[in-house]
């Protein structure tokens, strides 16, 4: 208290005396004690009381409105924390119930799966969901009448042998989206939501279009790829005619290609690849703007589906630039090349190729009609990594090589070595890819989890007398070290995932390769270096 | 439901597709896989479909040195370090691998010396011997000495036994090399991996017990017995080791002054040899760069980054000067660069090369302390900035450095290449006598039209890998 009293003395000192006056003075001088100074020292005393009173009643006022800051604080926190494990909860029951359900179902159906089901089936609830998804799959399925690559595809999760492998497909394919919807009607963790999200817009305007084609009419890449091959050469006659093109064609593609092979591995280090990324972006820019003056070209030729115009879409024109597709094209090329002949290698540098891909292909300017020209490279990975897309083939023959999209080499099969690189390159390129979180983007993702899922479930229910050794280095390329990225999207459903890609799917090869044997010993790697126990 | 099955599980003409749509699906089929299909698959099915491919295409050449035909299985190694193999995606033993490993895993034990290209599987070969003869139920008694000739290859080779032996219990393995050891403890594992100075300091401290040694493996054998002060430490090494203890020799050099010493060293050996012509892997396109004048090979190098598909990169240069400037100028060029030379500290260069290996960078630029045995195998690009020359004035070019340098790349039967640099009359020469002495035909690139450049480049990338003798196989390391 006497240290909040501090201005007593100079109080008085003021209003008595001048500031000079010595204490001695003060002592000694005559009205020391007289009843006017008592009663004006009284008074002082008592002012000086209420202050420190004031005082201290304010400092508590203060920290009681504090305190209640906090506790409000601390009871939203409460209550956030509560809900979030309750969502966590009900996803997890509704991934339960979705795996319990789908084990039913397995048996009956026999028609072809189609991924773009899940979304509509967005709003649904958890549990009605799962049953509800075998049903719109199979109404998609049968509308879209060919649905061949799907086929390939069969139960993920299930035991069951081969011969019902087209059938649980169509289980296995939907699987992915219902976390998803589950969570969704929680109002969802934000991985999910966005994914979702992501999802949902496509199937209001142009995704489920092109979607069913890519089950439906896998060829249609085979024949972008063609037209790949005519816009090359298109764009060689081109220079013969026009300096300006040819003076930049050749260093943009250079630049191109080595900004794509500068990336590194970033181990969770942000913006290590931005000075490539952002020279892709201007490159590709810059022929967009197509100062060259390259002829215009209409990128139909180079997308699954007929695209519309779409509103508020960047590109609405008929035609791009053709040196703007050109390009997109060597990044597409430059991207594979560098999963074949890096990654294969080492697997993980493809993982910030794959950010690069995702990135340039989802940026709105380099969309054409609202939609991304991701199909562009798709339309490559289906020619060089056909078991991604649900083709299958014995090794041993020329033609079952052939569908393996094992390379030629002046008409020799390359060695076995440099095969088994090439996909495994591939495999992780693809895991790149397609697993990429656009939670907190405001872009769409181009080629979204569901497609990873719907890939190994196109490996894994391959009938076991067709499983190959290169379905086994893909698989194995597909997992390794994408574990947890799967993960974290599907939850326990990829866990089953994984344990039937890399437990139950090497226990049905009929031979025991060193490939097949690979998966299981990826899944006791994955035991004693993560604790995640398949088996 | 089982006609359906049927149809899924008949490999016919489209791939999967046709099974659900038969009609148009196949049609589609077709039209992808023309070539192969068509004439032969249209009818019967079955038939067509046993058409074996020919392995003679694939393995004409026995004589590859990846060619083989065995397991590691075959090999009667133990389940656990088999299981290591497939881990690394190892899945069948090189040819140095085939023909060494029953001698060296035999009994009795029996000493090696072995010569192998760059890149063929040796480190492994010498790996699965040490692991093999390892008896982990004493795992800190030190029966395996390897050594190394830089802490740099120590360190890799260490990382090589724990990653193939990751599932063997107990395995442990120390690094002897300046500032890894406790001087409290001493060496504390089964298998020791060290450069000659540091090994011999331990076993003089008495930190290091060498009495139960089983094996003693010298990596870059050529090099180290060679080299005045490191050849005197492995003899003296050997000294102080048991008697019985197995002695095994690899390089992928073995010049013939330093072979007879070599058989001295380790007596009454089984010996792999190759001759000097076969030494080139085949799978390296080797090429060189007319530069007009050396202040141009700065831009020019930055230009070569634009001509391929490029992995990592190692860039072999004579001076730490130049190292630093180049590496200045690569990073404005947007390239994350480790520079790596003498000037840097022990601790310091496994950082910088750690991040080589990582990824993080993925160009090095080195003098020659790191020509030999590095292995990084996503290195496609080998560049010998300055020619590698030796001798008093650098008078005459260096034979055994060049082929060490051009093997950082073209692991494991991967596609690589090497770009030498030359400029002027002197450089010009070095580089054919080099060409000469391994029988190599390099192919001349001009930085005058980069387009022309890149054409070229392209193809030769194209023609050695389908050049017949070219027969990569599976290991991967």
């Amino acid at each position: 208290m006497t240290g909040s009293s501090p201005s007593r003395g100079q109080s008085y000192h003021w209003a008595t005396t001048s500031p000079q006056r010595t204490v001695l003075e003060e002592i000694l001088s005559d009205d020391r004690n007289s009843e006017a100074r008592h009663r004006f020292l009284l008074e002082a005393a008592k002012r000086e009381h209420e202050r420190v009173r004031e005082e201290a009643e304010r400092v508590y006022r203060e920290q009681l409105q504090k305190e209640e800051r906090q506790r409000l604080l601390d009871a939203r926190r409460k209550e956030e924390e509560r809900i979030r494990l309750e969502e966590e909860l009900a996803a997890d029951r509704a991934r339960l119930n979705a795996l319990k359900a789908k084990k039913i179902e397995i048996p009956p159906p026999l028609p072809e799966p189609e991924p773009s089901a899940p979304p509509t089936v967005n709003g649904k609830a958890s549990a009605p969901a799962l049953s509800e998804k075998p049903a719109p799959v199979q109404s998609n399925g049968a509308t879209a009448k060919s649905v061949p690559a799907s086929k390939p595809s069969a139960p993920p999760i299930p035991s069951p042998p081969q011969s019902q492998a087209p059938a649980t497909a169509l289980n296995k394919a939907p699987e992915p989206e219902k976390p998803a919807n589950s969570v969704l009607s929680v109002n969802g963790l934000v991985n999910r939501t966005s994914r979702v999200a992501g999802a949902t817009p496509d199937a209001g305007t142009s995704l489920p279009v092109p979607q069913q084609p890519i089950q439906a009419r896998p060829d249609r890449y085979a024949e972008i790829h063609k037209n790949l091959k005519m816009l090359r050469k298109f764009m060689a006659d081109q220079a013969k005619t026009n300096p300006a093109l040819k003076g930049r064609m050749g260093d943009m593609r250079r630049e191109i290609r080595k900004s794509v092979g500068q990336l590194t591995v970033t181990q969770g280090v942000a913006g290590v690849n931005k000075v490539q990324q952002q020279n892709i972006f201007k490159l590709l820019r810059e022929a967009l703007s197509n100062q060259v003056q390259s002829q215009l070209m209409d990128p139909s030729n180079f997308v699954l589906e007929p695209r519309n115009p779409v509103e508020g879409a960047a590109h609405n024109e008929p035609a791009l630039p053709s040196i703007f597709l050109y390009l997109i094209n060597i990044f597409a090329k430059a991207a594979i090349s560098q999963f074949i002949n890096e990654s294969g290698a080492r697997p993980e540098t493809a993982d910030p190729v794959g950010v690069c891909v995702v990135a340039t292909l989802s940026e709105p300017d380099f969309l054409w009609r609202g939609v991304s020209l991701i199909d562009i490279l798709l339309a490559k990975f289906r020619i060089v990594c056909p078991v991604l897309f649900g083709y299958r083939g014995n090794e041993k023959t020329e033609q079952g090589r052939q569908r393996l999209g094992w390379w030629k080499d002046s008409g020799r099969w390359v060695p076995e070595q440099q095969h088994m690189d090439r996909m495994t390159g591939l495999g992780a390129g693809f895991a790149a890819i397609s697993l990429r979180n656009f939670a907190m983007s405001k872009k769409t993702n181009p080629y979204p989890p569901r497609e990873y899922w719907a890939a190994m479930a196109r490996i894994v229910n391959t009938p076991a007398a067709e499983i190959s050794n290169t379905q086994c280095v893909v698989l194995k390329a597909m997992v390794e070290g994408y574990e947890q990225k799967f993960i974290e999207f599907y939850g326990t459903a990829a866990v089953e995932a994984l344990r039937t890609a890399l437990i139950e799917f090497p226990a049905r090869a009929p031979q025991k390769s060193a490939a097949v044997n690979s998966l299981e010993v990826l899944a006791r790697s994955l035991k004693r270096d993560t604790g995640l126990v398949l088996g | 439901m089982a006609d359906l099955a049927s149809r899924i599980s008949k490999p016919s003409d489209a791939p999967a597709d046709d099974g659900a749509a038969p009609a148009p699906a196949a049609a589609d089929g077709n039209g992808a896989e023309k070539p192969v299909d068509e004439g032969t698959n249209s009818g019967l099915v079955e038939t067509s479909y046993d058409v074996e491919v020919k392995l003679s295409d694939l393995q004409a050449d026995q004589d590859s040195p990846l060619y083989s035909v065995s397991s590691f299985e075959e090999l009667g190694l133990p389940k656990p370090i088999n299981d290591g193999l497939l881990a690394m995606n190892f899945k069948k033993p090189s040819k140095i691998q085939e023909r060494a490993l029953p001698l060296m895993i035999s009994n009795p034990p029996t000493n090696m010396i072995a010569q192998s290209q760059s890149g063929t599987g040796k480190t492994a070969a010498f790996v699965l011997t040490v692991l093999s003869r390892v008896d982990l139920t004493k795992p800190t008694q030190p029966q395996a000495l390897l050594l190394a000739p830089s802490r740099e290859l120590a360190r890799q080779i260490q990382g090589v036994i724990q990653t193939i032996g990751k599932f063997c219990e107990n395995l442990i393995v120390e690094a002897a090399i300046p500032g890894s050891i406790s001087r409290e403890t001493g060496v504390k594992g089964s298998v020791v991996v060290g450069t000659p100075g540091t090994v011999m300091d331990l076993i003089r401290r008495r930190q290091f017990d060498v009495s139960q040694l089983k094996i003693l493996v010298i990596d870059e054998a050529d090099n180290m017995l060679d080299q005045q002060g490191m050849g005197d430490q492995c003899v003296r090494v050997k000294g102080l080791l048991p008697r019985t203890v197995q002695i095994l020799l690899f390089s992928a050099t073995f010049p013939d002054k330093v072979m007879n010493f070599a058989r001295k060293y380790a007596p009454n050996a089984n010996e792999i040899k190759l001759r000097h012509q076969e030494l080139t892997v085949k799978g390296i396109s080797q090429m060189y760069m007319d530069c007009p004048d050396e202040s141009q090979k700065y831009d020019i190098l930055c230009k070569l980054y634009g001509l391929m598909t490029i992995g990592s990169s190692v860039i072999f240069v004579k001076t730490r000067e130049s190292a630093t400037e180049i590496q200045r100028r690569m990073e404005a060029d947007g390239h994350k660069v480790s520079a790596l030379h003498g000037a840097h500290e022990g601790q310091n260069r496994d950082a910088l090369l750690d991040d080589f290996r990582s990824g993080r960078s993925k160009v090095l630029i080195t003098t020659n302390v790191l020509a030999r045995g590095i292995d990084v195998s996503s290195v496609s690009m080998v560049i010998n900035y300055d020619i590698p020359m030796k001798g008093f004035g650098d008078k005459e070019p260096d034979m055994e450095t060049y082929l060490h340098r051009i093997g950082r790349t073209g692991r494991f039967g991967r596609v690589g290449v090497s770009i030498s640099f030359v400029y002027d009359r002197k450089s010009f020469e070095a580089l054919s006598q080099i060409a000469n002495y391994y029988d190599i035909d390099l192919v001349q690139l001009s930085p005058d039209d980069w387009d022309m450049t890149e054409k070229k480049v392209q193809e030769v990338i194209k023609s050695s890998r389908a050049r017949p003798d070219y027969a990569p196989n599976p290991l991967g390391n």
